[in-house]
């Protein structure tokens, strides 16, 4: 193959692979907290989009048009506002379902989604067409042999590495992430030790709020476009990622993530028919992968004794 | 009595998985000293340690810490009040080191050198744990994980000490090591209130007890006055 197309391909599966991870990170975060399954996290993601575009537009009417001012206010408030709706959801639909059954969870969720998605359809102005995001990234581009290296396509990656590290960090080296682990693993004991058990679910449902919709605008200025039904298929593949990768494990939703980005690429260069099976292949090998390791790739790697 | 008390239960009726139930429950849990509640299984202990916790709140009746009511407080503020505990079952935090687990039980403490200062404290009590502070509480022995359940109960230097059968699963060698080490605490200045089953160790070590019996407190008096009641041995001390 051409080592240009390749590259292409590389860059292209990373850039989706950062975007998955972005959102199995929420799902997994939620489950490890709360055990709970919340199905509106890509619709949280696709209205973080369209806060940013509107906040671009917003900008844009006030007579900013400088890229980088535009950008920074399109992240602060995509991030910001989901973040406040990721606790406002937990507050008043998650955490007073607690005690009932996981599904009923499930349930409610879904049909958030459905609601949110439906409410940017016909509530956005024009909501039912897809909108033209802008491209608020230099368009600068180096050429190696027959490879096209696009600066833009180099700062989402480094800006979505940087974020998955930031929740490394904030999970493993903070006081924050040390209350959010200890309520992962034995929600009874945590709070026996003074840590205020729902302001912990706020703040875990805030972040993974926020993550998803730094993936959200992310995925517009990459694709330059955004549509209202743009969180389906992402956060029914962010949940496979997170899934397949041992739900509860950070790590593993990350390694999910990429793998998924990775299947899907493979799908669309090797299959010999159209690119268009490509899901259909990833989704396929994601079941074969669920029934050889039901609990996800990353085991546990503690093993409780007496 | 003559010391003013640090925890008081006054007149506790609550409910647990419907069958540990109390019925109409007063104690009082004196500073300084370590208070014993003896009882067979189901006779309502961990009800009573659910409820001072909030983690079961009563149906009614009123729980003190120095005077202060803890009803209605959620388990967070409880802690802040100054109660601490050291749970049935030790319920380490498996998948953190032994230092975080530790740091865990000063989560309310905010000054680093504090904690740091405590850590240091606990680590002279189980220098074993100074050994392995690094190793993931998940994978040690049960006694290793009784010691950092033990430690993580100091780190809040807390006014009242909750210890929820200490002795549980744990090597008749190990329990004699353990109930040392809670009288060592008390002699510190903490106030125990130690729930167990172990009536004759317990009561070896603590200044005053009670006995709870389906619910109800069916007797109470000093421990010297407890191992010499006749009814209460015939009942309990088999």
């Amino acid at each position: 193959m051409d080592m240009g197309l390749l590259g292409q391909f590389i860059v292209n599966g990373m850039m989706l692979g950062m975007m998955y991870a972005l959102v199995a990170v929420g799902f997994t975060l939620f489950f490890g907290v709360l055990d709970v399954i919340k199905f509106s996290h890509g619709d949280v993601l696709m209205v973080g989009t369209f806060a940013g575009f509107s906040t671009y537009l917003g900008l844009g009417a006030i007579g900013i048009d400088n890229a980088f001012v535009q950008l920074i206010g399109v992240l602060v408030v995509a991030i910001g506002s989901m973040a406040i709706l990721g606790a406002i959801i937990a507050r008043y639909l998650v955490l007073p379902l607690k005690s009932a059954p996981p599904l009923n969870t499930l349930l409610v969720t879904l049909m958030l989604g459905t609601v949110l998605r439906e409410a940017i359809r016909l509530f956005y102005p024009d909501g039912s067409n897809p909108k033209r995001f802008p491209s608020l990234l230099p368009t600068d581009s180096w050429t190696i042999g027959s490879f096209n290296l696009r600066a833009d396509s180099v700062i989402l990656l480094v800006g979505g590495l940087l974020v998955i590290v930031g929740v490394h960090v904030l999970i493993n080296r903070t006081r924050l992430g040390m209350a959010i682990r200890a309520v992962a693993q034995d929600e009874e004991t945590a709070k026996c030790m003074g840590i205020n058990f729902k302001m912990i679910v706020l703040l875990t449902f805030g972040l993974g709020s926020a993550v998803a919709a730094f993936a959200g605008v992310m995925n517009g200025l990459y694709y330059n476009e955004i549509n209202f039904g743009m969180g389906l298929l992402l956060g029914v593949i962010g949940f496979s990622a997170a899934i397949i990768g041992g739900l509860g494990n950070i790590y593993g939703a990350i390694l999910g993530g990429f793998i998924f980005a990775a299947l899907q690429t493979l799908g669309a260069v090797a299959l010999p028919f159209a690119s268009a099976y490509k899901d259909v292949f990833a989704f396929a090998v994601v079941i074969a992968l669920i029934a050889w390791r039901p609990t996800g790739l990353i085991a546990e790697k503690t093993s409780e004794r007496v | 009595m003559a010391t003013a008390s640090a925890l008081e239960l006054k007149n506790i009726y609550a409910a647990y998985d419907s069958a540990d139930v109390l019925e109409d429950v007063s104690l009082s849990v004196p500073a300084g000293k370590i208070t014993c509640l003896l009882g067979s299984n189901g006779a309502g202990k961990s009800t009573i340690i659910r409820s001072i916790l909030g983690l079961t709140p009563p149906r009614s009746g009123d729980i003190l810490v120095d005077g202060e009511s803890l009803i209605g407080l959620p388990t967070h503020k409880v802690i802040s009040a100054g109660i601490a505990c050291i749970p049935e079952g030790r319920k380490v935090f498996p998948k953190m080191t032994v230092v975080e687990n530790l740091r865990l039980g000063a989560f309310q403490e905010s000054s680093e050198s504090v904690i740091r200062d405590r850590i240091d404290q606990v680590f002279e009590i189980f220098p074993r744990l100074k050994e392995r502070k690094g190793q993931l509480a998940g994978t040690m022995s049960g006694g290793e994980q009784a010691m950092v359940s033990i430690g993580r109960g100091l780190m809040a230097a807390p006014k009242v000490l909750l210890i929820d059968e200490p002795s549980l699963g744990l090597s008749p060698l190990f329990v004699k090591e353990n109930f040392n080490i809670i009288r060592r605490i008390n002699e510190q200045g903490i106030t125990v209130f130690l729930v167990e089953q172990n009536v004759h160790q317990t009561l070896a070590i603590a200044h005053y007890g009670y006995v709870l019996s389906q619910g109800h407190v069916v007797a109470q008096g000093t421990a010297k006055e407890l191992s010499e009641n006749a009814e209460v041995h015939e009942a309990y001390f088999g």
